[in-house]
């Protein structure tokens, strides 16, 4: 494996451990990425039992393929592109009707607002990993503040015992902890070239076919 | 991104996630348990439902569906007709062939010695093959779905 600037070394530590048989592991890379997997099921109207049919078939491929993995930065568009194939088989196969061009596009991988979903997706799941590595007061703080509608600077006080004064520059030092997090530094930060090339359209990139 | 923006998004992605159904996570933690420990992974090189996709030439609906899964020591290619699963062992050998569903199930096939093999009927939905070749080798295929 090849860990490179955009991986989380947390990743890179996760995919060697489940190669290794550690289900701790495995675990830990179904729960970074189930979001990921569950939006693009979502994209093609699929929920419930019809997701998880197609979830299981997805990381069923994915765990034979452990050892193939080079790069874990590949893993979300590799993720991304194998589940909206398993949606396409499904609704198929469901008799639902897919239209023709939609399917070709989507299997070919060169839709630019699909790439832009899936640098969204990239994101959402480095905010994620670096938020779980944040102390409790830092979560504490960012969750009444990103809640809709956001918590008052005195109900904040209040629930944290914190001084009004103190709640802004609290906030500024937890998101600047969070954009330092190893799961974000490398995205929010990336090399000059290449970033959005890693995130790979057509999701191959850096998976071996073996 | 400033810090508004910053906050903001990680709302989102942290609302995300929580709508994801625990059972659908719990169904990824369980595919663990697929995982092969004892035979060479064949990995599927040709499947002629998505090659005519990918060539922009889409492959006539009557056609059968042919497929190749290649691993160091040897290749199957299937061919799948309305009733059977139909292979052929490359190069030529015996074994014994056990076709695996996704619900734990399997069915065996015998090999014989020009590599022939016939499993009916054909599978439905996803499924792998297991070989083990008359030499003692064991090979298993990617799972692939019908």
């Amino acid at each position: 494996m090849i860990a490179t600037v955009r991986d989380d070394p947390t990743v890179v530590d996760l995919v060697e451990r489940a190669r290794d048989g550690d289900q701790g592991a495995w675990d830990g890379i179904v729960e970074r990425y189930a979001a990921l997997v569950w939006a693009v099921c979502r994209r093609h109207g699929l929920s419930g039992p019809d997701a998880e049919e197609v979830a299981s078939c997805v990381w069923l491929r994915l765990v034979e393929r452990l050892d193939g993995i080079r790069e874990p930065a590949a893993l979300p568009g590799w993720l991304a592109t194998t589940t909206r194939r398993e949606c396409l088989y499904y609704l198929r196969t469901k008799n639902r009707l897919v239209p023709v061009e939609d399917d070709e596009r989507i299997v070919q991988g060169d839709d630019p607002a699909a790439d832009e979903w899936l640098l969204r997706q990239e994101r959402h799941i480095a905010l994620r990993a670096g938020f779980a590595e944040l102390s409790d007061k830092c979560r504490w703080l960012l969750s009444m503040l990103f809640r809709e509608p956001p918590a008052s600077y005195s109900e904040i006080s209040a629930e944290l015992g914190m001084a009004v004064g103190a709640i802004g520059p609290s906030r500024q030092r937890c998101l600047d902890k969070l954009r330092t997090s190893r799961a974000l530094a490398a995205l929010l930060d990336p090399p000059a070239a290449g970033a959005a090339g890693a995130a790979g359209a057509g999701g191959a990139a850096g998976m071996d076919k073996r | 991104m400033n810090d508004d923006e910053l906050l903001s998004e990680l709302g989102e992605a942290v609302r995300a996630a929580e709508e994801v159904p625990a059972s659908f996570v719990a169904a990824g933690r369980a595919a663990f348990a697929w995982r092969n420990l004892d035979a060479e992974l064949a990995a599927l090189t040709y499947d002629s439902a998505t090659s005519g996709v990918l060539a922009g030439t889409r492959s006539e609906p009557a056609a059968l569906r042919a497929l190749t899964f290649v691993a160091r020591e040897l290749t199957i290619e299937l061919e799948v007709t309305p009733d059977a699963l139909l292979g052929q062992v490359v190069p030529p050998q015996a074994g014994e062939l056990e076709l695996l569903g996704r619900d734990g199930s399997a069915r065996t096939a015998s090999v014989d010695e020009i590599g022939w093999f016939a499993v009916r009927p054909a599978p439905v939905g996803m499924f792998r093959l297991r070989l083990r070749t008359a030499d003692g080798a064991s090979v298993l295929t990617e799972w692939t779905t019908l």
